[in-house]
C-alpha cells in the first residue's frame, strides 16, 4: 500500500512517509482516546458540573460550603489524618523491608518479593477480611498476646484497626518503589565514604539518605494519595470516628440520593489528589536534576 | 611488499570480478538526501557490476549508512534514482526490492530456530517444503553451521549469529546483498576470521555485495572497489590499490594511508618526475610526474610505510629519531627533520634494522610513492 | 563487588524486622486459607476442628454465590476483550508511530490509575444512571475497562518496546509484507505480553469493587460486592470459602503470568528471580 502511495505521489516522499506514520498513529490512538474521553473524562466533568449546580439548576457553591463545614469537614480531616498515618507507617516499614530485600541473596530476595507482590493482586476486600479474622477478640493476635496484661486488646473498629489495614494495602507499593530506588544507588559510593573514614551512621545519614530521599518522598506521597480515596478498609475495620470521605460519598449516593453533595466531595478529593500528584512530579524532577548535576 | 610494512589486500584479486561479471547489478544516479539543513548524501552516483564486492568506507556521519539505507528502501531519497538490474526501485517499499540485508545487530528472529530463520525468506516466496529444506541445509553448510539448525539464536555466539544472518540474506539469492557493518559488534580476532569467510563465500557464489564499514583494513581486505565517503560526498570510488597508491584527495591519502604531508613548492618537471622543494628543510623531493605548474604550492603525501631510512644526507631530508617504538614486525619511528618546525615525520620500517632513538637518519622515498596535492590556501 | 559488610548483630536485627513485616503482609491471607477449613468460621484461630462445609455451602440451593461468580466472570471476560482491543491499538500508536500529542495521550491513559477510584465510580454512576443502565453487565464491563485498559496499555507498551523494531525491517528486507510481518514476527513475539495483559485485565475487573458497587442493582451483584455485603449486612460464614477461592485464583493467575514471562524470555534466569516477581507487579515498567 505504501509503495503505490509513494510511487504515484509527486510530493516530497519524506514528508509523505512521516505523515503516513502519523496517520497510523492517530488511527490506532483513536480507540483509547475516545473510550477514555467518553467513560472517564466526560463523567468527571459532569461530576464537576453537578457539584456546581443547585437543585433548581442555578450555579452555586453551597455544596462545597456543605462539604467543608460541620461533620463533613471533620470527615475530611479524618481522611487526611488516616492517610498521613498510613503514609508514614507504610513508608517506614517499606523502607526497612526494601532495604533488607536489596541486601538479600537473589533467591531469598525473590521469595521475599513474592510475599510482597502476591498480596497486591489479591482483592483488598479479602485481605481486609483476613485482618478482621486476625484482629478479633479471639483472633490470632489476641490469642498469642493472651499473656499480656489488659488482653484481649481492642484492635478492631477503631483507628488502630483502620491504619493496620490500610498500611498493609499500601505497603506493596512503597516496597516496590523504594526497592527500585535502592537498586539504583551505587553501593560503591558507600564503600568510598567508608574508605575516607566515615562511620556507619554518617554514611547512612550523609550519603545513603540523600541519594534515596526523592524516592522516599514520592513513595510517601503516593501512598498518601492512594489512601485518600480508600473506602473498603475504613468502612469494614473502622468505627464511626473513622468515616472517610469515600464512605461519605458512597452513603450520599446509595442511601441519601444526594448526588450534588457527593459530587462536591468527589471534586474536593480530586483536587487534593492533583495537588499531591503535582508534589510527586516536583519531587521527582528535583531528584532527576540532582542526579544530573552529580553525574556531570 | 612486507619491506614497506604495509598491510596489502592480498585476498583481493582481479580475477574474481572479471570471471563473474555479467553486467550491471545496481546503479545509483545523483542520489541526494537531506535532513533539515544537513546534507546527508550529496548527488551520489555509481555503477556496481554483478559479482562485485563494493564497500562504502567513511567515518560516522559520512553518509555511507544513509546511502545503504536508501538502496535498501528503509529511507527515501530526496532525489535521484536507484536501479537494480533493469528495475527502477527508487520508490518501492523495502519488501518489493528483492535485496538481501545483513544488519550489524544480526536481527535474527528470536522465536524461530536457526533453520526457521534461514527458511523464512524462502517460505515468503512460496518455495516448496523439500526444496526449502535442501537449500537451507546447503546454505548452512557453506557457513559451517550444519549442526546448528535446531538451535535458537540466543544459544549461539555472536559470530555464529552473524553467520546465520548471512545465510538468511543469501539463501534466496537476491541480486545484491547489502551489509551494514555486519562485523561491528564482534571482537577483532573473530572479525578477521569472518572477513575471510565472507570474502570466500562471496567469491564462490559470485555474490554482488555492498558493504558498509568505518574500518579501513576491513575495507581493503574485502573489497573489489571502495567508495570513500566524507560529508555526504563520494571522495573517490576505486580499487583498493588505486586508492592506496593514487589517492585523488588529501583526505583519501590520510584516511587510507595515514600519510605524512610535507608542504613545498613545485620546482621543475622532468619527463617522468616532478621535483618539489620542501618548505623548512629545503630538501628536494622527487615525485612521479604531476600536471601542476611550476611554483604551485603543494602538499606531498607519503605513507609512513613507503618512507625509507638511509644514511644521513643521502635522502631528500635528514633528521633525528625522537621516538622509536617496536610493534612486532615493525618499528614505528618519529623523526624530527632538520630546519623548520614541521610535525614529526612518521616512519614504519621493518624491525631488526630499525633506527634507534637519537640516531641521525636520512629519509628517502620512491618517486612512485609520492602524491602531490595543490595546497588549497587560495580557495 | 565492593560493598560495605554489615555486622552480624545488624543482620540479625534486620532479618527479624524484615520477617515481621513479611508476616504482616502474608498472615491475613494465610489466616483466611486456614479458617476456610475451620469448623468455626469466625475468629477462632487456629481452628479446633476441620471441615469442608463452607465450600459446600457455596453451591447449596439458594446460595447467592454462583450467580455473583458467573456475573463477575462474564463482566471480567467482556472487560478483558475491550481492554485488549484498546491496549493493542493504543500501544501500537504510542510505541510504533509518530503521534501528535503523544504525552497527552499517555497522561490520559495513566489518569484512571492515579485518580481515586471512588471518583471514577461516581462519574460512571452519573453517566449510566440516566441511561437506565445500572445493573447491566455491559455497563459494569465498560466501567471496569476504564481501569483495566490502562493496565493492558502499559503492559503492551513494555512488550512492544521489548521487540526490536528492526526485526520488522529485517523481515521487510527479505520481502515480507506488512501483514506477514505482523503475523509471523510481531504477533508471536508479543504473545507473552498479550497473555499477561489479558490476565491482568481479567484480575482487575474480577476484583473491582467501587465501580461495581455504584453500577450494580439488586439483581446484578458482582462477586466483590457480594463479599462486601456479606461482611457488612448478612453474616454468611461461606464468605471465608469464597475468599480462599479468590486467593487461590489470584495466585494461579500470577503463576501463569510468571510462567508465560519465563517461557517468553527463553527460560533465561530463574522463575523466582527478583526481576521476574517485581516485573509481575509492575508489568508496565512505567512509574507514575
Amino acid at each position: 500500500m505504501a509503495a503505490t502511495l509513494t510511487a504515484t505521489a509527486p510530493a516530497p516522499p519524506r514528508k509523505l512517509l512521516a505523515s503516513r506514520r502519523t496517520r497510523v498513529g492517530i488511527l490506532y490512538a483513536l480507540p483509547v482516546v475516545v473510550y477514555l474521553l467518553v467513560l472517564f473524562v466526560y463523567p468527571i466533568f459532569s461530576t464537576l458540573f453537578l457539584s456546581l449546580k443547585d437543585t433548581d439548576g442555578a450555579l452555586t457553591l453551597h455544596w462545597y460550603a456543605d462539604a467543608l463545614t460541620g461533620v463533613n469537614l471533620s470527615v475530611l480531616f479524618t481522611t487526611l489524618r488516616i492517610s498521613a498515618e498510613t503514609a508514614v507507617l507504610s513508608l517506614v516499614f517499606g523502607f526497612v523491608l526494601a532495604n533488607a530485600i536489596s541486601r538479600l541473596k537473589p533467591l531469598w530476595a525473590g521469595v521475599a518479593m513474592l510475599i510482597v507482590v502476591v498480596p497486591h493482586f489479591i482483592s483488598a476486600l479479602v485481605r481486609t477480611y483476613g485482618w478482621i479474622i486476625m484482629l478479633g477478640d479471639k483472633g490470632l493476635v489476641n490469642e498469642t498476646m493472651a499473656w499480656a496484661p489488659g488482653a484481649p486488646f481492642q484492635l478492631l473498629y477503631n483507628e488502630l484497626g483502620v491504619v493496620i489495614g490500610t498500611t498493609s494495602m499500601m505497603l506493596p507499593y512503597t516496597v516496590l518503589l523504594l526497592y527500585g530506588v535502592m537498586r539504583g544507588v551505587d553501593r560503591r559510593l558507600l564503600a568510598a565514604a567508608a574508605s575516607m573514614g566515615a562511620g556507619r551512621v554518617t554514611i547512612f545519614r550523609r550519603i545513603y539518605l540523600p541519594l534515596v530521599a526523592p524516592g522516599l518522598a514520592s513513595a510517601g506521597l503516593l501512598s498518601f494519595i492512594l489512601s485518600l480515596g480508600y473506602y473498603i478498609t475504613p468502612a469494614l475495620m473502622g468505627g464511626p470516628n473513622q468515616t472517610m470521605i469515600a464512605t461519605l460519598i458512597n452513603q450520599q449516593v446509595m442511601k441519601e440520593n444526594q448526588w450534588n453533595g457527593a459530587a462536591a466531595q468527589g471534586v474536593i478529593l480530586l483536587l487534593i489528589t492533583f495537588a499531591g500528584l503535582l508534589l510527586v512530579k516536583l519531587v521527582t524532577s528535583l531528584g532527576a536534576s540532582r542526579r544530573k548535576r552529580s553525574a556531570s | 611488499m612486507a619491506e614497506h610494512g604495509v598491510v596489502t589486500p592480498s585476498v583481493k584479486t582481479a580475477g574474481a570480478t572479471s570471471a563473474t561479471t555479467t553486467g550491471k547489478a545496481l546503479s545509483v544516479v545523483a542520489l541526494r538526501k537531506t535532513y533539515g539543513d544537513v546534507v546527508a548524501v550529496d548527488e551520489a552516483s555509481m555503477e556496481i557490476a554483478a559479482g562485485e564486492f563494493v564497500t562504502f568506507l567513511g567515518a560516522s556521519g559520512s553518509g555511507k549508512t544513509t546511502t545503504l539505507m536508501m538502496i535498501a528502501g528503509f529511507c527515501e531519497p530526496d532525489s535521484g534514482t536507484i536501479t537494480v538490474g533493469d528495475r527502477d526501485v527508487t520508490r518501492l517499499a523495502p519488501q518489493k526490492r528483492n535485496l538481501g540485508f545483513v544488519f550489524q545487530q544480526y536481527l535474527l528472529f528470536p522465536h524461530m530456530t536457526v533453520q526457521e530463520n534461514v527458511a523464512f525468506p524462502l517460505t515468503l516466496r512460496g518455495v516448496p517444503k523439500n526444496e526449502i529444506r535442501k537449500r537451507v541445509g546447503e546454505t548452512l553448510e557453506i557457513a559451517g553451521l550444519s549442526g546448528f539448525g535446531g538451535r535458537k539464536p540466543r544459544e549461539l555466539s555472536g559470530g555464529q549469529q552473524q553467520r546465520v544472518a548471512l545465510c538468511r540474506a543469501l539463501v534466496y539469492r537476491p541480486p545484491v546483498i547489502l551489509m551494514d557493518e555486519p562485523l561491528g559488534a564482534l571482537d577483532k580476532k573473530l572479525r578477521d576470521q569472518l572477513q575471510v569467510e565472507i570474502k570466500t563465500i562471496q567469491q564462490e557464489l559470485g555474490l554482488t555485495v555492498i558493504y558498509v564499514t568505518h574500518d579501513q583494513e576491513e575495507a581493503l581486505v574485502l573489497s573489489d572497489r571502495i567508495a570513500v565517503m566524507r560529508n555526504g560526498l563520494i571522495e573517490q570510488f576505486d580499487t583498493p590499490r588505486e586508492l592506496f597508491e593514487r589517492p585523488k584527495t588529501p583526505f583519501v591519502a590520510d584516511f587510507l594511508g595515514a600519510a605524512n604531508f610535507l608542504p613545498g613548492r613545485i620546482e621543475q618537471h622532468t619527463d617522468e618526475h616532478t621535483l618539489v622543494r620542501l618548505d623548512g628543510s629545503g630538501g628536494l623531493l622527487k615525485a612521479r610526474r604531476h600536471d601542476l605548474a611550476s611554483g604551485t604550492a603543494v602538499k606531498a603525501a607519503v605513507q609512513p610505510g613507503r618512507l625509507r631510512a638511509c644514511a644521513p644526507d643521502d635522502g631528500f631530508c635528514t633528521g633525528t629519531v625522537e621516538v622509536a617504538t617496536y610493534v612486532g614486525t615493525l618499528v614505528r619511528a618519529g623523526v624530527r627533520i632538520d630546519g623548520g618546525d614541521a610535525p614529526l615525520l612518521r616512519l614504519e620500517v621493518p624491525a631488526g634494522r630499525g633506527p634507534v632513538t637519537g640516531e641521525r637518519v636520512g629519509i628517502s622515498a620512491d618517486p612512485e610513492d609520492v602524491n602531490l596535492f595543490p595546497t588549497e590556501q587560495d580557495g | 563487588m565492593m560493598e560495605l559488610r554489615s555486622t552480624l548483630a545488624g543482620r540479625i536485627v534486620l532479618t527479624a524486622v524484615a520477617t515481621m513485616i513479611l508476616l504482616f503482609l502474608a498472615l491475613p491471607i494465610v489466616v483466611i486459607l486456614v479458617t476456610s477449613f475451620s469448623d468455626n468460621a469466625f475468629a477462632a484461630f487456629p481452628p479446633d476442628t476441620w471441615t469442608l462445609n463452607w465450600y459446600k455451602a457455596l453451591f447449596a440451593d439458594g446460595s447467592k454465590w454462583p450467580a455473583a461468580l458467573s456475573l463477575s466472570a462474564l463482566v471480567a471476560a467482556l472487560s478483558t476483550v475491550f481492554s485488549l482491543i484498546i491496549g493493542v491499538t493504543a500501544a501500537t500508536a504510542l510505541v510504533r508511530s509518530e503521534l501528535p500529542l503523544r504525552s497527552a495521550v499517555f497522561a490520559l491513559v495513566l489518569g484512571p490509575l492515579v485518580i481515586p477510584q471512588i471518583v471514577t465510580a461516581l462519574g460512571l454512576f452519573l453517566l449510566f444512571e440516566p441511561a437506565a443502565m445500572l445493573g447491566s453487565p455491559i455497563a459494569i464491563a465498560l466501567g471496569h475497562t476504564v481501569l483495566a485498559a490502562p493496565i493492558a496499555v502499559l503492559i503492551l507498551i513494555a512488550t512492544l518496546r521489548g521487540i526490536d523494531e528492526r526485526l520488522e525491517d529485517a523481515a521487510a528486507s527479505m520481502g515480507a509484507g506488512r501483514l506477514t510481518i505482523a503475523r509471523r514476527i510481531t504477533f508471536p513475539l508479543a504473545a507473552p505480553g498479550m497473555i499477561a495483559a489479558a490476565i491482568f485485565s481479567f484480575i482487575t475487573s474480577f476484583d473491582e469493587f467501587y465501580i461495581s458497587q455504584f453500577l450494580s442493582s439488586v439483581d446484578t451483584v458482582t462477586l466483590p460486592v457480594q463479599v462486601y455485603n456479606s461482611l457488612t449486612f448478612e453474616i454468611d460464614p461461606s464468605v471465608t470459602a469464597i475468599s480462599a477461592i479468590l486467593i487461590a485464583f489470584a495466585i494461579l493467575a500470577l503463576g501463569l503470568v510468571a510462567l508465560v514471562r519465563w517461557l517468553g524470555s527463553g527460560r533465561q534466569g530463574s522463575l523466582l528471580s527478583v526481576e521476574n516477581t517485581a516485573g509481575v507487579a509492575n508489568p508496565g515498567g512505567e512509574t507514575v
